[in-house]
């Protein structure tokens, strides 16, 4: 212990002068209303913004644990360059300044251009600062190859099925009416394990209000727990107990016939369709008891329309996912309650106005979760569509297809790669063939805050400060109450980092696109866009959050005469014309899943709720709540494997890939055909120290996807792991003890 | 099965200094002790033996400080401005305090000397009873039995004597090794027993104590030897004693630090 | 991390954890969670053994520190039946202070006001009019932990799962 004076105790914090700033939070990407406490130049704690839809007041625990991630000393520091000579992937850099990194960005990137025009470089991005990265930046220079993981490796299936379902998106925050439901059925959706706070707070206070709960998921999740029934079902079989459900609610005459008369179209023919759906023929698929699939119909409809099954979020599972999830809004169409309370809510984006700048050449391409993008349209002259046009019928992008054309130059070369918070190692599927790919670019610029090990494989890395040192665009979040919230610095950014406005102002300065950045700074920017709708960035700053009036249910709208539902028949489709006419099938059926190897178990994976994907685990507050993850194998599947519980074990799937160690946890939460891992470990990247080596990556396993060939998703459950024993401890320092050097 | 996110503190807290305090405390105590008892009838025969117990007392003193993380805070001088009667620590810092002064006055001759030595006898005897009731007092902890009571001051007094034997003419120390090494056998051979009919977590001590128990075996044969040695080979004997004891009490101290909380409940 | 970060709570440490137990056999399953921390208990062990009354019962009922005075012996921590004290690397043992800093300022404490599913109630169990009270009518069971200790804590568990309450499931313990 350090000498201290005789009478000295340390000083608390709160005792000294402490100054708020609103902000939001970017630990995942719900964007919560953050009160920032800054207290002698420095930020002590983070708290929930009280007057924020999303927050509420309260935080989940990695929004809680933020301050570890600024004050983290692993954080890259300033501009490096990969030193001439060395192979991507050594790790050779030297430090540069931002004229000399930004300079060279930009002269291979004009390149590029010259030799195979704008499309050949592409754009991944992701986090709220993406919108410079995915959106702005490459519309102005006139590349259609934008895309973010959060689509094709997310939310593609829902957002597809939706689109065609509905007519309308689920959008960034999913518009469940929760806390009006009183009987909720998740299929997979593991809440609690997954934290969106404010889905969290919902969900619980549902249950305080006496909501019954279902839960379909192979493993006894945290939400299992809470349910009355567990169901849990053959993994990539779901499809099969919804149409059954379907079955069961149209042949006992239990659905909403008011409501389905009145909203959707395509009724007849699925009736005739779930004929053969029936619940004996689901329990054979699913090993779910016909009886307890009739019971739960039947509890559903008694509770309709207060009835709902979630759309979940993290969809893309087994390829059959667009056609699962539209079988999932039938249901919900069949409970009539969407538009309804404690069904669906109709969520609205706030009234914001863009920024006046001179239009871009091409529409920003990448598209959010709600999907819709451009970039697959017919484009200007001059300029080519997207590489992955044509691989699948939605207009999504997906991420995993653009990296293709960068090794086999197919439909054209994709030569450069700008890579903006997008963990190309940890999100992407097949992480040889991203290698590959990356070997074979001209350029590779990473834009990120930490040493990741995609980013030590970059040409140029661009140090991004955190989000608690900069400014980013406006969030304009859809919502029940539409609200407009803003990003801005509590502290002056650490070291020689800038916050990701300014790198791509400079960049676009440095590329020819000064017409494009008639704003001198973020402030400018921000304001004139906040004028634009009768408010100030000096409002905001003090506000934190702009909330504007929403029109959740159906007769708001109707009260309006205005029609929801943007399908081509202005209905809710049951039955898609427009899928028919593709090829596709109009009505959901069951294909089955990829089947389970001999001696393999498919690898199912999820979140834990006290990380964020791969990225907070260098960050010591939550390392100390979790600091590995294991891999959760039946307890008589160990005993017969031989195995001890916490031992170390290697992971091995299919295809020869090995992955670990990690720890095995014996469990009676799991069926025995399967074995569950928590995404985000595994780290290889040594500049992590506080990640490095710990827990095993799914992702690593994940050498397989199948590709929806309706939303473009990529499937990742279809990967089959075998367990292989005698790994060894590795010798890794503790938590507490690397964390001891990065004390507040 | 039972996972965290985060952990109780479960971790030790008394570490190998917290050992060797519990060494120099009994060696403290236990020579005090003795000092007072031969005092009381013949004071100037033992001013040598007076600055050996103050000589372990410094010694005991400088080791709690140094390791203390409070040590750089006035701190300490809370034990004496405070009345805590309950606490065996506080009982203890007096106890060392009154055997210092005591000593120190025996040693000086300076004073009534009988009348020190009567005092020095009832502040020792807290000096080597405290640990054991510091230890006893939990009753959270299982291996930290009421039998400790009587075997911390028992064995305590046997490590003293153990140093004696080799720095006193020997035939004198040697009979109260034997019967003290005796005695400390016995309680330690009860303490299993006493682990197993305890409370309700009886049966967790004793399966706890299982685990140790080679350590156990090893620690009370050489008991076992210092008392058949005690007077043949009173050298090897104190040997066996010091080493006898200071495993055992070792032990207890680091092994009942385990908290049942992590596991159940 | 809320607790962490607004009380400082050194690396290495908690004075917050949450314990998780899995209960029963697939498919008949439960899982306990649950969140630990120092009880304020009524009859504290923690205190009476403290040689310098730094550890100290308020009027309120809080169980506290005064970091000041303690001379880091640890005995408090040894006599902690639920493990809720650790040593404070900068000398003085430490652990749940219910946040008084905030409680004073009439907020709750930073690990009631961030949870997001509102599970955590904080009240004054003296004041009637306190939605404490409300919540303890409403529920099926109360429980505290490790009853057997007579310690009387003040942090209560409503309605666990385990059927058994909170007594020991005797298979867990390993041995
Ligand atoms: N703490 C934390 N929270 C997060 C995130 C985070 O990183 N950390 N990330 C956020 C993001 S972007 C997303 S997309 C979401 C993802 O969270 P969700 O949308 O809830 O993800 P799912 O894949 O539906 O849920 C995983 C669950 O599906 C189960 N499962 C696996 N296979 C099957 C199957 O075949 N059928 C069924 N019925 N269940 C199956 C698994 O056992 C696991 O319990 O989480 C969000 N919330
Ligand atoms: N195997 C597998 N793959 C998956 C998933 C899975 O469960 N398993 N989940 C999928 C889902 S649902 C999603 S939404 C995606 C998420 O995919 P990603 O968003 O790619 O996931 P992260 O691991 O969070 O990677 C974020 C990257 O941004 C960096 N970063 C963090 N903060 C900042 C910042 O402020 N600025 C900048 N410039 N960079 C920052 C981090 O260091 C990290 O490199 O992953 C998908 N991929
Ligand atoms: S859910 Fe948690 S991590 Fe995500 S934005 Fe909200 S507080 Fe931050
Ligand atoms: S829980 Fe432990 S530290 Fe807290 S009052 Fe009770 S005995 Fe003391
Ligand atoms: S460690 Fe401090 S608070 Fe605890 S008993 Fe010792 S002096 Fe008292
Ligand atoms: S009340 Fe305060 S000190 Fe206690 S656990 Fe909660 S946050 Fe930590
Ligand atoms: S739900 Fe509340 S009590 Fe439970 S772990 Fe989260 S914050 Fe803590
Ligand atoms: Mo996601």
């Amino acid at each position: 212990a350090a000498l201290r004076a005789p009478w000295a105790v340390p000083r608390k914090w709160y005792a000294g002068e402490v100054r708020t700033v609103f902000s939001y939070c970017e630990n995942c990407f719900w964007k919560c209303g953050i009160a920032v406490k800054v207290e002698g130049g420095r930020v002590r704690k983070i708290d929930g913004q009280k007057q924020n839809p999303k927050s509420r007041g309260r935080l989940c625990p990695r929004g809680q644990a933020g301050v570890a991630q600024l004050y983290d000393p692993d954080r890259l520091k300033r501009p490096l360059i990969r030193i001439e000579g060395s192979r991507r992937g050594e790790g050779k850099y030297r430090e540069a300044s931002w004229e000399e990194a930004l300079d060279y960005v930009a002269e291979r990137m004009l390149k590029i251009k010259e030799r195979y025009g704008p499309e050949a470089v592409a754009w991944f991005g992701h986090g709220s600062g993406d919108s410079w990265f995915v959106e702005y930046l490459p519309a102005a220079w006139g590349s259609p190859n934008a895309a973010k993981p959060a689509v094709s490796i997310c939310t593609a299936p829902r957002e597809t099925a939706s689109q065609w379902t509905f007519g309308r998106p689920v959008g960034g925050h999913e518009p469940v009416d929760w806390t009006e439901s009183r009987y909720i059925v998740l299929i997979g959706h593991h809440i609690g394990e997954d934290t969106h706070n404010t889905q969290l707070q919902d969900f619980a206070e549902a249950l305080r209000r006496g909501a019954k709960l279902v839960v379909v998921d192979p493993r006894f999740s945290t939400a299992a727990s809470k349910a009355h029934r567990w169901l849990p079902i053959k993994p990539g079989t779901d499809l099969a107990l919804l149409l059954a459900w379907i079955h069961v609610l149209i042949k006992e005459d239990l659905y909403d016939r008011d409501y389905v008369q009145k909203y959707t179209v395509g009724f007849e023919e699925l009736a005739v369709h779930s004929n053969k759906h029936t619940p004996e023929w689901a329990e054979k698929i699913t090993e779910i008891p016909a009886e307890t699939i009739r019971a739960v119909a039947r509890e559903m409809a008694a509770a309709k329309p207060r009835a709902v099954l979630p759309p979940g979020r993290h969809t893309v599972w087994y390829g059959d996912d667009t056609q699962r999830m539209r079988a999932v809004y039938i249901l919900n169409a069949l409970l009539g309650n969407y538009g309804v309370p404690g069904g669906f809510y109709l969520a609205k984006p706030p009234y914001l106005e863009k920024y006046p700048h001179p239009p871009f050449p091409l529409e920003p391409a990448a598209g959010g979760c709600s999907g819709s993008s451009g970039g697959a349209e017919e484009v200007p002259e001059g300029f080519k569509p997207r590489a992955d046009k044509g691989k699948f019928f939605a207009k999504t992008t997906a991420i995993q297809e653009l990296i293709e054309p960068m090794l086999s130059g197919e439909p054209y070369p994709i030569r450069g790669l700008v890579c903006y918070g997008t963990n190309l190692f940890h999100s992407i599927p097949n992480v040889p063939r991203t290698k590959k790919a990356l070997e074979k670019l001209d350029l590779y610029v990473a834009i990120d805050v930490l040493p990741q090990e995609h980013v030590m494989w970059a040409d140029v890395i661009l140090p991004e400060c955190t989000y608690l040192e900069r400014y980013d665009d406006l969030a304009a979040i859809a919502h029940k109450t539409p609200f407009i919230e803003l990003r801005q610095p509590a502290v002056e950014p650490l070291w020689d980092t800038k916050p990701g406005w300014w790198i791509a102002r400079e960049l676009g300065l440095r590329l020819g696109l000064e017409k494009y950045f008639p704003w001198k700074d973020i402030e400018e920017y921000l304001d004139t866009r906040l004028q634009l709708i009768g408010s100030s960035l000096e409002e905001l700053k003090q506000k934190g959050t702009l909330i504007q009036k929403g029109r959740p249910y159906l007769k708001d709208w109707e009260r309006r005469h205005r029609n929801p539902f943007k399908t081509p028949s202005g209905k809710i489709e049951l039955y898609s014309q427009t899928f028919a006419e593709h090829g596709l099938d109009p009505l959901p059926d069951y294909t089955p899943p990829m089947p389970v190897p001999e001696g393999f178990y498919r690898l199912l994976y999820g979140r834990t709720p006290v990380h964020s994907f791969a990225k907070t685990q260098n960050n010591w507050v939550l390392m100390e709540l979790k600091a590995e993850n294991e891999v959760w194998i039946h307890r008589e599947e160990g005993r017969k494997l031989g195995l001890r519980h916490g031992e170390y074990v290697w992971l091995e799937n299919d295809a020869g890939v090995r992955e670990g160690p990690v720890r095995v946890r014996l469990t009676e939460r799991i069926r025995h055909d399967c074995v569950y891992l928590v995404h985000g470990f595994g780290h290889k990247g040594r500049g992590l120290r506080l990640a490095y080596g710990r827990g095993a990556s799914d992702n690593a396993l994940q050498t397989r996807y199948v590709l929806d060939p309706i939303s473009g998703g990529a499937a990742l459950r279809n990967n089959f792991v075998k367990v292989v024993k005698g790994a060894a401890r590795p010798r890794l320092k503790r938590i507490g003890q690397l964390a001891r050097e990065r004390r507040l | 099965m039972t996972t965290f996110y985060g952990l109780p503190g479960a971790e030790a807290f008394w570490h190998w200094t917290t050992l060797v305090h519990f060494l120099l405390v009994a060696l403290a105590g236990g020579t005090a002790f003795y000092t007072a008892v031969l005092g009381i009838r013949r004071p100037d025969a033992v001013r040598g033996l007076a600055w050996l117990a103050l000589a372990f007392i410094v010694l005991d003193l400088f080791m709690l400080w140094a390791e203390s993380p409070a040590r750089f805070r006035f701190s300490h001088v809370w034990l004496f401005l405070s009345f805590e009667p309950a606490s065996a620590i506080w009982w203890g810092a007096w106890g060392l305090a009154t055997s210092a002064l005591m000593l120190l006055l025996l040693a000086l001759g300076l004073g009534p000397a009988r009348l020190w030595a009567g005092l020095l006898a009832l502040s020792s005897a807290v000096v080597l009873a405290y640990p054991g009731y510091a230890l006893a007092a939990n009753a959270a902890r299982p291996l930290w039995d009421h039998l400790l009571l009587a075997f911390f001051p028992a064995s305590g007094l046997l490590l003293a004597l153990a140093v004696l034997v080799w720095l006193r003419p020997a035939e004198e120390a040697a009979p109260w090794l034997q019967v003290a090494a005796l005695a400390s056998l016995a309680l330690a051979a009860l303490y299993p027993v006493a682990l197993a009919s305890g409370g309700a977590d009886a049966r967790l001590a004793f399966v706890l104590w299982l685990r140790g128990w080679g350590w156990f075996l090893l620690g009370s044969g050489l008991l076992f030897l210092a008392a058949f040695l005690a007077r043949r080979a009173p050298a090897l004997a104190g040997a066996c004693a010091l080493a006898g004891a200071f495993v055992l009490r070792s032990w207890i101290v680091e092994q009942g630090q385990h908290s049942l909380f992590v596991h159940g409940f | 991390a809320a607790c962490v970060l607004e009380n400082e709570v050194p690396p290495g440490h908690n004075r917050l954890w949450i314990r998780q137990r899995e209960l029963g056999t697939f498919p008949d399953l439960t899982v306990e969670y649950r969140p630990e921390q120092c009880l304020h208990c009524e009859h504290p062990p923690c205190v009476p053994v403290c040689p310098t009354g730094a550890s100290h019962q308020t009027k309120d009922g809080l169980v506290l520190v005064h970091a000041e005075r303690c001379i880091a012996c640890a005995a408090c921590i040894a006599a902690c039946p639920y493990d809720a004290r650790f040593m404070n690397p900068a000398g003085y043992a430490d652990k749940c202070t219910f946040c008084e800093h905030r409680v004073a300022r009439g907020e709750d404490p930073a690990c009631v006001e961030t949870c997001p599913t509102g599970c955590r109630v904080f009240g004054d169990l003296d004041d009637p009019e306190s939605p404490l009270h409300a919540w303890i009518a409403a529920a099926e069971r109360v429980d505290v932990l490790r009853p057997e200790m007579g310690t009387a804590p003040k942090l209560l568990y409503l309605n666990t799962p385990s059927k058994r309450g909170l007594a020991r499931q005797e298979s867990e313990v390993e041995s």
